[in-house]
């Protein structure tokens, strides 16, 4: 009787056996009313609308993404393969031609884990988007993906480990960082030397609510995505912008996150956040549920929108108009490289210094990443990082496509870290290999 | 003495039997325009045999609200529906009489709108004038708070009253999340309410006259139960689609079935096919469709693809194949000893298996000539050709069935537990049952690869499931310690519970309530087959504070037969 326009297929894992903690935000209870919901709506009786199980994300998976130190099994649980496993259902599912689009409605989210991992960031520990990403690549040859992350948080994570990858275009719209964790994702931060003006950082002010967010989707988000061309398109769907998260500041509703979705027509989508989980997350995914199926998502609707204390003050249409007059050029006209702080260029390596906090395990992480700027290929990385859990660790990453010289190269600092570079734990990312190695057990 | 009366689609089976065995069997055509006579016709058969006195039960399944829905002799209803936001609710519109109102109640059942008791006043008023006697009302989320439901009915006043002579409430249908699906259900509900009665009545009389009055009478259900009469007459809906179940109860009472196994019923046109899980049959997840609508009614899980003895055969090129069509009864049912066949008589399976020697049905000359004749024209050989169509029928109830069980066993799970370490179903056993059962057993046998039985009384084992059958029952109960509440929906129970109210007083309140209710309708049932079959309690946490839980449980009487009669498969 009723149909879908577009075919979807919804990856539902609501891990109703697993927390981070009892009363943490990120708990069993978090996907309930959600799965109520859907149910009550009937939405997988709508024809085309398919409910999938989980796939569960191998070792190689996971660590073609990251430099898990000690080990992967260390840093994440089955929760954590799952939920990755989960995404990569969804990517299969859409190149398979099962359905058009999917949804991967999984827990926990991703976004904040970095290339390196030592624990959990911001209830996170493995970056499910990037594991997707690199599924999509090793399995279905795609290499230009762009990865709308409209979080309330900045997707640090995800920009951390597409930052020098220039088929990769990451687009954060979040709450500005001087007022929310994890107090990054500024425009200036746009991409590595060899990628400059593939990240793109939209800080909206707190208070933003559905008009500014479609200002943004409209006047940055979409005319970049269109010259950038992408083969897949991917949303990070994070829904702490509601207006009634409990950690955030944003007042966007459940209908302006489906006309979002509508305007942004990814080809999958992946939860991330969204701690208001009984006023915000029931209403926000049966809204994008059915605006990805090309349904009438128009009679969605939240109780508690309050006009007046969550309409959107003029003053932040003035802060996000002029936002959306500078974002575009950083893309269009990416700055030349020029090292900011802690950056530098040693030769023919552009290095920089990062110190980071892992706020979920209280971590530091101090690390030293060097690219290789070659002229031929992306250049390979090496990280070298210690912090409060381990010792020092080397990280070496050969990127897919990379020049014969620079697979040598990368291969040679792996022996050389192994031999005698006084590391604990050394990892080896052999993309054009199709490998990935570790020592110090 | 249990008496089992199966109406199906060509032949109306009925038995007689008790602990010792089959005591009478009849068959008789089904009179589609008249099932009560059919009905009649079979249990006089049986009373020739069998004194009434010794009658205590009597089983009945019949398709009286299936064909009237399907005919779509449908009575008008009148919805009146509080769907709140969410998808829009006018796509939901399935009578002329149907009425949005203005109303919601959110997911843990909070009241966020008002129901607009003007709109629904106007709506019932708009119902009177056109003539409607049959009410449903339907909400969102009612199953978590019936209050707008309950407020409509109060409008409506008593049943057999001014406006109404029957109110189907939503919630009543049970406490599962799907409000489409309760709509609908609700709605045919209503539609065959007076159809299912006027039947009901006539049936009772028909037991008088039969020196038949004292039998208690049950009517069969789609999940492998049965309920009393009296219940079925609130609930028709809940009588549609218990033919398959008779068949596969039937299995059930004649061979011991433990393992995970397949049930196969191989009719005139279609193949029903089941699968048991641990020796219980697996009901369906949601409901069933009844035309494009899916509802809310249980029923076990049953495949049905288009090849029976029936099913013509084919050939495409290379390639033999057997239905999904059937052109008529096979040629050795329809053409008379002695009489050759039609020229272009088309052959069936049935005539295949006769040809190769599987069966011996009905005329086999027939069956020869016509499998040589229709080789002929496709320039094969007409023991080719026969054996071709048999393996084909093999091999797509083979196929089928594995998709069946792909699609058992990738049923989605919510817990890393089920997702990681969960059972899969993996058929140890084939059972096989209908007309053709013992000629295509070895077929099946050399195809699936696995123990194959064929029971003893195969051919009426639909009437048999049905006598034997037992009641069930099922209810879902959902409580809410911070809001201090607990419901059942199905009873349209309520009741206030302490905030130390726990996921184990929740099991037992749900099986009491179910054990009271099925007392209540006559029926002693044995606590034993009472089980839960889900429970989940939730912490609920505001601001980082535990604030009460969140408890669901669902529990049934699970699906089983009074006795069995394992002779053993021959």
């Amino acid at each position: 009787m009723r149909e879908a326009k577009n075919s979807l297929g919804v990856i539902f894992f609501p891990a109703f056996d697993w927390c981070i903690s009892p009363t943490h935000p990120e708990r069993e209870e978090r996907l309930l009313y959600t799965q109520d919901q859907l149910k009550e709506e009937g939405l997988f009786d709508i024809e085309g609308i398919v409910e999938h199980k989980p796939g569960v994300a191998a070792r190689e998976d996971v660590e073609r993404v990251h430099f898990c130190f000690p080990e992967l099994e260390s840093v994440a649980t089955r929760s954590h393969m799952v939920a990755a496993g989960g995404t990569m259902t969804a990517a299969d599912i859409v190149m398979t031609g099962r359905a058009q689009k999917a949804f991967a409605l999984v827990r926990p989210p991703g976004h904040h884990a970095r290339k390196v991992v030592h624990g959990s960031r911001g209830f996170c520990n493995i970056n499910i988007e990037a594991v997707m990403v690199e599924h999509l690549r090793e399995r279905y040859g795609k290499r230009r993906i762009a990865i709308v992350d409209t979080d309330c948080h900045h997707g640090d994570g995800t920009q951390d480990i597409y930052w020098h990858d220039p088929d990769v275009l990451f687009i954060s719209l979040h709450q500005d960082g001087r007022t929310l964790y994890p107090g990054t994702g500024f425009p200036q931060e746009c991409g590595g030397p060899r990628a400059l003006g593939r990240t793109i950082n939209i800080p909206l002010p707190p208070g933003t609510g559905d008009e500014g967010y479609m200002t943004a989707m409209e006047r940055v988000v979409m005319p970049i995505l269109r010259d950038f061309a992408p083969e897949v398109v991917i949303n990070s769907a994070g829904q702490d912008n509601h207006f009634t998260d409990p950690i955030t500041n944003m007042n966007l509703t459940a209908l302006g996150y489906a006309r979002l979705t509508d305007m942004l027509g990814a080809d999958i989508a992946v939860l991330e956040g969204g701690y208001s989980i009984q006023g915000a997350l029931p209403y926000v995914n049966l809204g994008i549920c059915l605006s990805m199926a090309g349904m009438d998502y128009s009679g969605v609707r939240e109780p508690g929108f309050d006009v007046v204390r969550h309409g959107q003050r003029p003053q932040v249409a003035e802060y996000v108009d002029k936002l959306c007059d500078a974002i575009p050029d950083i893309y269009f006209n990416p700055p030349k490289l020029a090292p900011g702080k802690g950056e530098r260029i040693e030769g023919d390596w552009f290095v920089r210094d990062k110190n980071i906090y892992y706020d979920t395990d209280a971590i530091t992480e101090a690390q030293t990443e060097s690219l290789f700027l070659c002229d031929s290929c992306r250049g390979v990385l090496k990280v070298v990082s210690r912090s409060t859990k381990n010792p020092d660790c080397l990280g070496v990453e050969i990127p897919l496509h990379a020049c014969p010289a620079c697979r040598e190269r990368g291969l040679a600092i792996y022996d050389e870290g192994q031999a005698r570079g006084g590391y604990r734990y050394c990892q080896l990312i052999d993309r054009p290999g199709g490998r990935c190695l570790r020592s110090g057990f | 003495m249990y008496l089992g009366i199966d109406v199906g689609g060509t032949h109306t089976d009925a038995v007689a039997l008790d602990e010792s065995g089959v005591a009478a069997q009849v068959k008789v055509r089904t009179n589609h325009q008249d099932l009560l006579a059919s009905i009649i016709e079979a249990l006089e058969g049986i009373l020739e045999v069998v004194p009434a006195r010794d009658v205590a039960q009597l089983n009945l399944s019949t398709t009286l609200s299936t064909n009237a829905i399907v005919q779509g002799k449908l009575e008008d209803v009148g919805l009146l529906v509080t769907p709140g936001p969410g998808i829009n609710a006018d796509e939901f519109m399935l009578c002329r009489d149907y009425h949005v109102l203005g109303g919601s109640i959110d997911h843990r059942g909070s009241e966020i709108e008002r129901l607009d008791e003007d709109a629904a006043s106007e709506a019932i008023a708009a119902c009177r004038k056109a003539g409607v006697r049959m009410f449903g009302c339907v909400g969102k989320f009612s199953t978590r708070n019936p209050l707008h439901e309950n407020t409509l009915r109060q409008m409506l006043g008593p049943e057999g009253g001014e406006i109404a002579d029957s109110v189907t409430l939503g919630h009543e249908l049970g406490g599962r999340l799907n409000f489409p699906r309760r709509l609908a259900t609700a709605y045919f509900n209503c539609a065959v309410w007076r159809v299912f009665g006027a039947f009901a009545d006539a049936v009772e009389q028909s037991l008088a006259r039969l020196g038949l009055a004292h039998v208690r009478v049950n009517t069969l259900k789609a999940d492998g139960g049965t309920f009393p009469l009296a219940q079925a007459r609130r609930m028709p809906v809940q009588s549609i689609f218990s033919g398959p179940a008779a068949s596969v109860m039937g299995i059930i009472a004649l061979c011991d079935i433990t393992l995970d196994s397949v049930i196969l019923d191989i009719g005139g046109t279609t193949t029903d096919i089941a699968v048991f899980v641990d020796g219980q049959p697996l009901v369906e997840h949601d409901g069933i469709n009844i035309g494009s609508h899916p509802t809310l009614v249980r029923a076990l899980k049953v495949r049905s693809i288009g090849i029976g003895g029936d099913s013509a055969i084919g050939v495409l090129g290379e390639v033999v194949r057997v239905g999904p069509n059937r052109l008529g009864p096979s040629q050795a049912d329809c053409v008379a000893e002695g009489c050759p066949c039609a020229d272009d008589a088309r052959p069936t399976l049935l005539d295949a298996l006769n040809y190769v020697g599987l069966a011996d049905h009905g005329n086999v000359a027939a069956s020869r000539q016509a499998v040589e004749a229709f080789a002929r024209c496709h320039s094969i050989g007409p023991a080719v050709l026969a054996e071709r169509a048999v393996t084909a029928a093999a091999g797509a109830i083979h196929a089928a069935t594995r998709e069946l069980i792909a699609e058992i066993n990738d049923k989605p799970v919510y817990t890393i537990h089920e997702l990681l370490e969960g059972r899969r179903v993996a058929p140890k056993r084939v059972y096989v049952m209908g007309g053709p059962a013992q000629a295509m057993k070895e077929p099946l046998r050399r195809r699936f690869e696995l123990f194959t039985v064929v029971p003893e009384h195969a051919g009426v084992a639909n009437a048999i499931g049905a006598a034997l059958t037992r009641n069930t029952a099922s209810l879902e109960l959902f409580a809410d310690t911070e809001k201090g509440v607990m419901f059942i929906p199905a009873l349209g129970h309520r009741e206030n519970v302490p905030r130390v109210y726990s996921l184990k007083d929740a099991e037992r309140d749900a099986l009491n309530h179910l054990l009271g209710h099925l007392a209540e309708m006559g029926v002693i049932a044995d606590g034993d087959n009472a089980q839960i079959n889900n429970a989940s309690s939730f912490n609920m946490v505001s601001d980082g504070v535990t604030t009460g839980r969140n408890i669901r449980v669902k529990c049934q009487i699970k699906p089983g037969v009074a006795f069995t009669l394992t002779g053993g498969g021959r």
